[in-house]
């Protein structure tokens, strides 16, 4: 990871001769008083509370003698709970908000509104789809990555050849949407996952509930179903429970992106033989040291700056490939969980 | 059957006749869209999904008959069953009773709160509810500490006992979480049609100044009615951990709206005072059967179901409503038929 964060700090450096000034590893001088807001998708989701463990310790190391708040909303009330969020952030001159969105654009006057009063926006996790309002992103891994890791283990977990179909959070999530339609690109632009056949995308809204059923719905719908892919913990989890329940392992596995504590006996048991993710608490972590970067007047959020975020070193500001006229920090790399390694990680 | 064994039959039974009805018509309809679709795999679906919901749905008709609404359900599902998770996964070898005893009297406590608030402090239930709803919701993601319960820390016989086949015949079978649901609907039934108290709850959503007059205490059957809708819910929070086994704070989320759909498609009148809970059942299996099939019809998009589904539920609630018009038509005309006749005998 480190090697992959000095290639690209490399490169950037090569791009940006001509600014010479940017290519310096900015280190950030501790102990600026920012105010700052961390704010989930929702509460009460095991992975954003690691991600303010890992935001936490980072206000912690760098002596900030202002306030980190963590303000979700509550899960019914997700989409309207962060605009409220991000508008009294900035009534209160908060200096920066770190925002996993889930609110699709609809949240881009509220970011833009925040920007214009002086409060910086950095998402992690799930973006603003437009990038407007947005300072910069910080990104867990390549979401183009994303998917070609998913076509990998579709393709091992399938043996090559088979029907797989999606069960994803909500229809407008940006950050599945993103990585389900990186995974099409994967599957359609190598050979070797012809014979995959991608039949649906179905949505479980993030419920345990609806995730199961339309679990069950699949197989009921695909005879020939060989896999579930699902790229979300709730959804991950919930299918592999409906399958395991309904004696259906042994034809119909699970995949995606999953947390190793709760999908360990389900890959134990062979229901869900492999998964992925990567680690929040460093997300919470890199995002807290971009967002006091930037609001603490260091680090001017241009493409090509390069700076130190503390135990996980050297990262550089890039375009955003996946949306145009939007910056993104790439935090990569993320971890396949199978047999050999789920139980030491869920430890 | 023709008109007069047709007006001899109870409003009631001729309503729970019609959704038999519209229940096989539908079965037939997606029989002829669908592959493979009438089977024993879709009895077992459609009987375990809704195990927790018809709990749901008869707490809230003893509500709807009180001429009241009861809102937070969905949040006290979602409680009891994180509380009852955390509970199990500390003493895991508590006593199954205690266990179910303990989300029954969680729930209870809730609907007491529910229901001393609207009979004694007379708030409008709509009001209550909903506040209670976001409150208890928010007791959830406190009390979870972000945290989520997994299958992983619950003793195998919760997580086996609802999908225990207790009577098998081919691929069909009817399992224990079924069993215990349809136990206790049919029981709820029976108190309601043949315990003098129980009938106290019709008296008083049918005619409150009425009840008042015959000396019924209209506020105390409003609270028993709360605290039982709240019992149920507690009971379907226990069904819910035993189904899903992985609880996060989203459990029951929206469910007060479809126990409410449940319901009404069931034949219980929104205003108060007529309804039945063997209805609000049919209702259940109604609104799941079209909810499960439609995903499965191909024909309908993932962004239109809930529209369809709505829509269904309209025609289904506004064919009952013509129905049943028509019917006490033909009844005010008969019993008028019958009085002119007396009247020609007499003179």
């Amino acid at each position: 990871m480190r090697n992959i964060g000095k290639i690209t700090a490399l490169a950037a450096l090569l791009l940006s001769t001509a600014a010479i000034a940017h290519a310096d590893t900015l280190t950030l001088e501790p102990g600026k008083e920012v105010n700052m807001v961390l704010l989930p998708k929702f509460l009460g989701i095991l992975v954003f509370d690691q991600a303010n463990e890992g935001a936490q310790e980072a206000h912690k190391e760098l002596s900030n003698p202002g306030k980190l708040e963590f303000l979700g909303p509550t899960p019914e009330n997700s989409v309207a709970g962060q605009i409220e969020i991000m508008t009294t952030a900035t009534t209160q001159k908060q200096g920066a908000v770190m925002l996993s969105n889930n609110a699709g654009d609809q949240i881009a006057p509220a970011a833009k509104a925040a920007q214009d009063g002086g409060t910086k926006v950095v998402t992690w996790d799930s973006p603003i789809p437009s990038g407007e309002g947005e300072s910069i992103f910080v990104a867990q891994v390549d979401f183009a990555s994303i998917g070609v890791v998913m076509a990998d283990m579709a393709h091992s977990i399938l043996g090559g050849a088979g029907e797989m179909a999606v069960l994803s959070a909500t229809p407008d999530a940006s950050n599945q949407n993103a990585w389900i339609e990186a995974m099409k690109k994967a599957l359609a632009a190598d050979a070797k996952y012809k014979d995959i056949k991608l039949v649906d995308v179905v949505y479980g809204d993030d419920q345990a509930e609806v995730s199961y059923s339309r679990a069950l719905a699949l197989v009921d719908k695909y005879p020939n179903l060989g896999l579930i892919m699902s790229p979300t913990t709730v959804g991950i989890q919930a299918a592999a429970k409906a399958m395991q329940d309904e004696g259906l392992c042994d034809k119909i596995k699970v995949s995606g992106l999953g947390l190793p504590s709760e999908m360990v006996s389900y890959t134990l048991n062979g229901c869900a033989p492999e998964f992925a993710l990567w680690d929040f608490r460093d997300l919470g972590y890199l995002t807290y040291y971009t967002a006091y970067g930037l609001a603490s007047g260091q680090m001017k959020g241009e493409v090509g700056e390069t700076f130190k975020a503390g135990r996980m070193g050297e990262y550089t500001i890039e375009a955003d490939p996946g949306r145009a006229n939007a910056k993104r920090i790439l935090m990569g790399p993320f971890t396949v969980y199978n047999k050999s390694n789920v139980e030491a990680a869920a430890k | 059957m023709n008109k007069q064994s047709l007006l001899a039959l109870s409003p009631q039974l001729l309503r729970i006749l019609a959704l038999v009805a519209v229940t096989g018509l539908i079965l037939l309809f997606f029989a002829t869209q669908i592959e493979n679709y009438l089977n024993g795999r879709l009895f077992n679906r459609i009987s375990s999904s809704v195990a927790v919901m018809a709990l749901i749905a008869t707490g809230q008709t003893l509500v709807i008959l009180t001429r009241n609404i009861d809102l937070s359900v969905g949040s006290t599902v979602g409680f009891t069953a994180f509380a009852a998770g955390s509970l199990i996964t500390l003493m895991p070898d508590l006593n199954p009773a205690l266990l179910v005893a303990y989300a029954a009297l969680l729930g209870a406590g809730f609907g007491l709160v529910n229901g001393l608030l609207v009979a004694y402090a007379s708030v409008p239930s709509i009001i209550v509810t909903l506040a209670t709803m976001a409150l208890y919701r928010s007791l959830l993601v406190e009390f979870s500490n972000a945290k989520s319960i997994t299958s992983e820390s619950l003793p195998a016989w919760l997580v086996d006992f609802p999908n225990l086949p207790v009577i098998s015949i081919g691929d069909l079978q009817v399992r224990a979480g079924f069993l215990v649901a349809v136990t206790i609907v049919f029981l709820a039934h029976l108190a309601l049609t043949r315990l003098r108290p129980a009938r106290r709850i019709f008296a008083v959503g049918s005619n409150p100044e009425a009840a008042a007059m015959a000396g019924i205490d209209s506020r105390r059957v409003v609270l028993v009615a709360f605290i039982l809708s709240g019992m149920l819910a507690g009971l379907a929070g226990f069904m819910f951990l035993a189904r899903f086994g992985n609880i996060t704070v989203v459990a029951g989320l929206g469910f007060e709206l479809k126990s409410i759909a449940a319901s009404v498609v069931g034949g219980v009148s929104i205003n108060g005072g007529s309804g039945s809970v063997i209805g609000a059942f049919l209702g259940t299996i109604l609104v799941d059967l079209i909810d499960s099939s439609l995903v499965r019809w191909p024909i309908v998009s993932e962004f239109w179901r809930e529209a369809v589904l709505g829509a269904m539920i309209l025609i289904a609630v506004a064919v009952d409503t013509l129905f049943i018009r028509r019917l006490d038509r033909m009844r005010a005309a008969r019993a008028h038929e019958t009085a002119l006749a007396q009247q020609g005998a007499k003179s």
